[in-house]
C-alpha cells in the first residue's frame, strides 16, 4: 500500500456520544493528501457527526485528531478553517440578498480595513472561477442563481480563505443530474490542483464514480475502508454499509382492486402569487392500488399534495373520496375521512421536532376514544402505542418519550409512517417518502406502502426517482408543470415516461 | 417507573435552573450589601420575617401572590403558544373597570350582581384578548406591540374613568370611584387581615391549569406554538387557536383585575395595575411556564415586596434593593433561556 502518501487528515479512534445515544464509536479514519475519500453510511450512521468534530462544530468526547501530522486540539470553525479545513453545510449558509462576491468576503479581513476591498476580491474569484471551472459571475446576487451555483459559490468561499481539506456534505442530494456532473467536474479539478476532498454520501453510484477510497460508516463505528477500483461493486459497498443484502426487488402481491376510493375530477389551483400551478387535472384510484406520480421536482406535485389533504384550496373542479366530495372542506374533515399524508418535508410540516415521539404520533388523532376522555388526554394510553410504535416499527430510541429531533432521517420517517399508517388510511398520499433516506430505511419504507397496498388502501405515491416509481406502482401518471401528462402502466416503457417527464405527450394512440 | 423518572428529572432540572437564578440574584446582592456596610445575613434575615414572621405577614404575602399568581398563569399560556402577551396590565385594568362599572351601576341583589360582576370581568377579558388575537392572526399584527400599546390605552381610560364620569360624588375630588358596599366585597379568610377568598380562587385556576395542559385545547394549544406549520397539516385551525388562546390568556388578566378590585381594593383608582404585569412575566418564565412552579414562584416575587418594606424598617437597607434582586433574577433567568437556545442550536 502506499504508506509514503502523507495524510492531509488523520482521526484517531474517535468516540462522540449525545446523551445516550452513541453517534462515533471510536472511529478511526485517514485522508490522503490529494485524494477525494467518500464517507458512506445509512442516515444515522455518523458521518455528518464526524465530519463536524473535524470542523470543530462538535468536540469528540475521546480520540485525538491529527492534521498534516501534527495533533490539533479543533474548537472551533475558525480553528479549523485556520487549519485550511473547509465545509459545505446540506443546507447553505448564504446571505441571499448579497452578492457572490459579498458573501465570500464575509467575515474575511480586508486588507484596506477598515474600508472594504471588493475590487481585489471580485478580481480573485474572477481568477479562482476560471481556474477550476465554476462558471461563477461575482456580481450575482444569491437569491438569482441556481442551487448548483449556490453550492459552487460555498466551495469557491472555502478554497478562497485558504482549504486545503474540504468537507461536502451530501452535495448532490440537491442537485439536478448535469448539476452533479458539473460538480465532479470541479471536483477532479480540484484534486488535480492538490486539494483534498472529503465526500459525504449515501448513494453507492457517486462513490464509485468520483471517490479514490472510500470509509463505511456503521451504527457510527467504521465498517471499513477500500480502494475503488474496478473490483469494488455496489452490492459489496452495500452490504458493508447495512451489513446484509439489499433486497432491490419487492415482491409485488396481487390484490384485487376494489372501486374508486379516491377520484379527481378537473381539478385547478393557483399558487399565493396568483400562477396556475395545477390545470384540469383528473384520475382516480382504487382500493388497493398505487398511482405513482413521476415528475421532475417543482412541476406542482407538492401542490397536489397539498391540495389532495385540504391543506390548499381548488378553484375548480372536484375531489371525492369514498364517492363524498371533498374539496372546500378543511383539513381536519380529509384526516377524518381516511385521508393520510406523509409529506415531502418531513421535517418542516410531518414532526414536532422538539416534542416526544408518542405525542408526534397522535397529532392526527389525539382526539380519538382510544387516547382522550370528553377533556383530558388518557398519558397512558398515549405511552402504551408509543412503545409499541417504537417496537413495531423498529425505531432507534431508548423509549417513545425522547424527542424527535434527536433520531436520524430514517427514524423520523418511521415515526410518520407509524402514525400515517397506524389509522388504516383509506386514502394514503406519500410525497417523497424516501427522499433522503438511507437504502435500509428506504427498503423498509416501500415495503410498508406495498403492505399498506394489500389492506387495500388506495395510494399515491409521489416520487422524483423513477426506480421507485416502476418498483411499486401499478398505473404511473406523468404530472408536467400543473398538468398531467397521461397515465400508462407499469409495463410502459422507461423511455416514453421520461419524455413525458420532459413535457414531450408520447406518440400513441388511443 | 423509567418513564416517570424521565419526567421528574426533567422537572427537577427545570426547577434547579430557577433556585439557582434565585441564588445567584440573592448572593450578587449579598456583596452588594457587604460593599455598602450591611450585614447581608442581617438584612435576609429581615425580609424573610417581614414576609413570614407572623400570620398577618404571611396574609399581607398571600394577598401579593393572588394577581401575580393568576397573570402569570395567563402569560404562560399565551407562551406556550409562543405568543408574547405582555400586556397584562392593560387586560387587568379591562377586566377591573367592566366588573366595578357593572357591579356599581347595577341594581341587583349582591348574591346574584357579584357573578355578574365576576363574568363581566372575565368577557371583557375575552373581548380584548380577541381583539388582539384577531389582528395577529388575521392581520399579522405583532402582539408585543399592540398588548403593549392597549397597556397605555387601558391605563388612560382608567385615569378619565376616575377623573370623569365614574368619580365618587363625595370624594372630595380625589380621583377614584366610589367604594362597592359591603356585601359586594370578596369575604375576609383569615380574619383580621386582608387576605381575602380570591387566593382560594387564584389555587383553584392553578390547578385547572394544570389540567388545561393534559387537555385535547391545551395539547392544540401546545402545538400550535411548537410548529404552525406542523399544527396546519395535523387538521387544526391555527388562526383560531392563537385567537383562542390569547383570549384565554387576557381572560386570567382581567380576572386578575376582578379579584383585585372586589377583594382588596374595593373601588378603581389611577394606575390600578402598578407594575404587576411585568412582573407576572418574569414569574411565567421562573416558574418554567409550569403552573405549580408559577406558583412558587409568584410567592416568591409577593414575598420579595412585603418583605422588602420590613427589611428597609428594620436594617435601614433601601428598599430599591428589591428591585435589584428582582432585576436580576430575570437576568439570570433570560441567559438560562438563551443559554439553552443556543445548546440546542449548536447540537441540532
Amino acid at each position: 500500500m502506499q504508506q509514503e502518501q502523507s495524510a492531509a487528515v488523520h482521526l484517531e479512534r474517535v468516540t462522540k456520544n449525545f446523551g445516550h445515544i452513541t453517534a462515533n464509536r471510536e472511529v478511526t479514519f485517514t485522508l490522503k493528501e490529494g485524494s477525494i475519500h467518500g464517507l458512506l453510511g445509512e442516515n444515522g450512521a455518523g458521518k455528518t457527526t464526524l465530519m463536524n468534530i473535524l470542523f470543530g462544530l462538535h468536540k469528540p468526547d475521546e480520540g485525538k485528531i491529527f492534521v498534516n501530522g501534527s495533533e490539533q486540539h479543533i474548537e472551533n470553525p475558525t480553528d479549523a478553517m485556520n487549519l485550511g479545513i473547509g465545509m459545505v453545510h446540506q443546507h447553505f449558509m448564504l446571505v441571499k440578498p448579497m452578492t457572490v462576491t459579498e458573501n465570500i468576503m464575509l467575515g474575511m479581513k480586508s486588507e484596506k480595513a477598515p474600508l472594504l476591498d471588493k475590487n481585489r476580491v471580485r478580481e480573485d474569484i474572477l481568477k479562482l472561477s476560471k481556474k477550476y471551472g465554476f462558471k461563477i459571475n461575482p456580481d450575482e446576487r444569491i437569491q438569482d442563481i441556481s442551487v448548483g451555483s449556490q453550492q459552487r459559490v460555498e466551495i469557491l468561499t472555502a478554497i478562497y480563505r485558504g482549504s486545503k481539506v474540504l468537507i461536502l456534505d451530501e452535495p448532490t442530494a440537491v442537485l439536478t443530474p448535469s448539476e452533479v456532473e458539473e460538480l465532479f467536474e470541479i471536483l477532479t479539478q480540484l484534486k488535480k490542483e492538490g486539494q483534498s476532498v472529503i465526500l459525504i454520501s449515501h448513494k453507492l453510484e457517486e462513490i464509485l464514480s468520483i471517490t479514490d477510497e472510500v470509509t463505511i460508516l456503521r451504527n457510527g463505528e467504521n465498517a471499513g475502508t477500500t480502494a475503488i477500483d474496478t473490483s469494488v461493486t455496489k452490492e459489496e459497498l452495500s452490504r458493508l454499509m447495512i451489513g446484509r443484502d439489499v433486497l432491490f426487488d419487492f415482491e409485488k402481491s396481487e390484490v384485487p382492486l376494489g372501486k374508486a376510493e379516491l377520484e379527481v375530477n378537473n381539478i385547478s389551483a393557483v399558487n399565493e402569487r396568483g400562477v396556475q400551478i395545477l390545470s384540469d387535472m383528473s384520475f382516480e384510484i382504487r382500493e388497493g392500488e398505487i398511482l405513482g406520480m413521476a415528475g421532475v421536482d417543482g412541476n406542482g406535485q407538492k401542490e397536489l399534495c397539498e391540495v389532495l389533504t385540504g391543506l390548499r384550496k381548488i378553484d375548480g373542479g372536484e375531489i371525492l373520496v369514498g364517492g363524498e366530495p371533498m374539496h372546500g372542506t378543511s383539513p381536519m374533515n380529509y384526516i377524518r375521512k381516511g385521508v393520510f399524508h406523509i409529506p415531502e418535508d418531513r421535517q418542516r410540516s410531518g414532526l414536532a421536532l422538539g416534542w416526544w415521539i408518542e405525542d408526534n404520533l397522535i397529532i392526527k388523532n389525539y382526539f380519538s376514544d382510544r387516547f382522550s376522555g370528553k377533556m383530558l388526554l388518557n398519558r397512558k394510553a398515549i405511552h402504551e402505542v408509543g412503545e409499541k410504535a417504537v417496537q413495531d416499527y423498529n425505531i432507534k430510541a431508548p423509549n417513545s418519550r425522547v424527542a424527535v429531533k434527536n433520531l436520524s432521517g430514517g427514524n423520523q420517517q418511521k415515526v410518520i409512517l407509524a402514525r400515517e399508517l397506524g389509522e388504516h388510511p383509506k386514502v394514503l398520499i406519500a410525497n417523497q417518502p424516501t427522499r433522503g433516506l438511507d437504502v435500509g430505511a428506504m427498503e423498509y419504507v416501500r415495503q410498508k406502502i406495498l403492505d399498506q397496498k394489500t389492506e387495500g388502501t388506495a395510494i399515491l405515491l409521489v416520487s422524483a426517482d423513477l426506480e421507485e416509481i416502476y418498483q411499486l406502482s401499478d398505473r404511473i401518471a406523468v404530472i408536467y408543470n400543473g398538468t398531467l401528462m397521461g397515465i400508462v402502466e407499469n409495463d410502459a416503457d422507461v423511455q416514453e415516461v421520461g419524455l413525458m417527464m420532459a413535457g414531450i405527450k408520447a406518440k400513441r394512440e388511443n | 417507573m423509567k418513564d416517570n423518572l424521565v419526567k421528574l428529572k426533567s422537572f427537577q432540572e427545570d426547577a434547579l435552573a430557577s433556585i439557582l437564578a434565585i441564588l445567584s440574584a440573592f448572593f450578587v446582592c449579598g456583596l452588594m450589601l457587604a460593599f455598602i456596610g450591611h450585614n447581608p445575613f442581617a438584612a435576609y434575615g429581615a425580609l424573610f420575617r417581614g414576609a413570614f414572621g407572623n400570620t398577618h405577614k404571611i396574609a399581607e404575602t398571600l394577598v401579593k401572590t393572588i394577581p401575580i399568581l393568576l397573570m402569570a398563569l395567563g402569560t404562560s399560556i399565551a407562551f406556550k403558544c409562543k405568543i408574547w402577551n405582555i400586556g397584562g396590565n392593560g387586560q387587568y385594568t379591562f377586566g377591573a373597570i367592566t366588573s366595578i362599572a357593572v357591579g356599581l351601576y347595577l341594581d341587583l341583589p349582591p348574591i346574584i350582581l357579584l357573578p355578574i360582576t365576576f363574568i363581566a370581568a372575565v368577557l371583557g377579558g375575552l373581548l380584548i384578548g380577541g381583539f388582539v388575537g384577531v389582528l395577529k392572526a388575521k392581520l399579522n399584527a405583532n402582539e408585543v406591540i399592540t398588548t403593549l400599546m392597549l397597556d397605555y390605552i387601558m391605563l388612560y381610560i382608567l385615569s378619565y374613568m376616575v377623573n370623569g364620569p365614574m368619580m365618587d360624588p363625595e370624594g372630595f375630588g380625589f380621583p377614584q370611584t366610589p367604594i362597592l358596599p359591603e356585601g359586594l366585597r370578596l369575604m375576609t379568610v383569615i380574619p383580621g387581615t386582608r387576605l381575602h377568598f380570591g387566593i382560594v380562587i387564584a389555587v383553584v385556576m392553578m390547578v385547572l391549569t394544570i389540567y388545561f395542559w393534559k387537555s385535547k385545547l391545551g395539547f392544540r394549544i401546545r402545538l400550535v406554538g411548537e410548529d404552525q406549520d406542523v399544527a396546519l397539516y395535523s387538521g387544526i385551525h391555527v388562526p383560531k387557536h392563537l385567537i383562542m388562546t390569547m383570549m384565554i390568556s387576557a381572560g386570567f388578566a382581567a380576572l386578575a383585575g376582578w379579584v383585585e378590585v372586589f377583594g382588596l381594593h374595593h373601588r378603581l383608582q389611577e394606575n390600578l395595575a402598578g407594575n404587576l404585569g411585568s412582573i407576572a412575566f418574569v414569574v411565567a418564565l421562573l416558574g418554567r411556564l409550569n403552573p405549580i412552579g408559577i406558583g412558587i414562584g409568584a410567592l416568591f416575587f409577593a414575598a420579595l415586596s412585603v418583605g422588602g418594606a420590613s427589611m428597609q424598617r428594620y436594617e435601614g437597607v433601601p428598599y430599591s434593593l428589591v428591585g435589584i434582586i428582582q432585576g436580576l433574577v430575570i437576568i439570570f433567568v433570560i441567559s438560562k433561556v438563551v443559554y439553552e437556545r443556543k445548546k440546542e442550536k449548536t447540537i441540532g
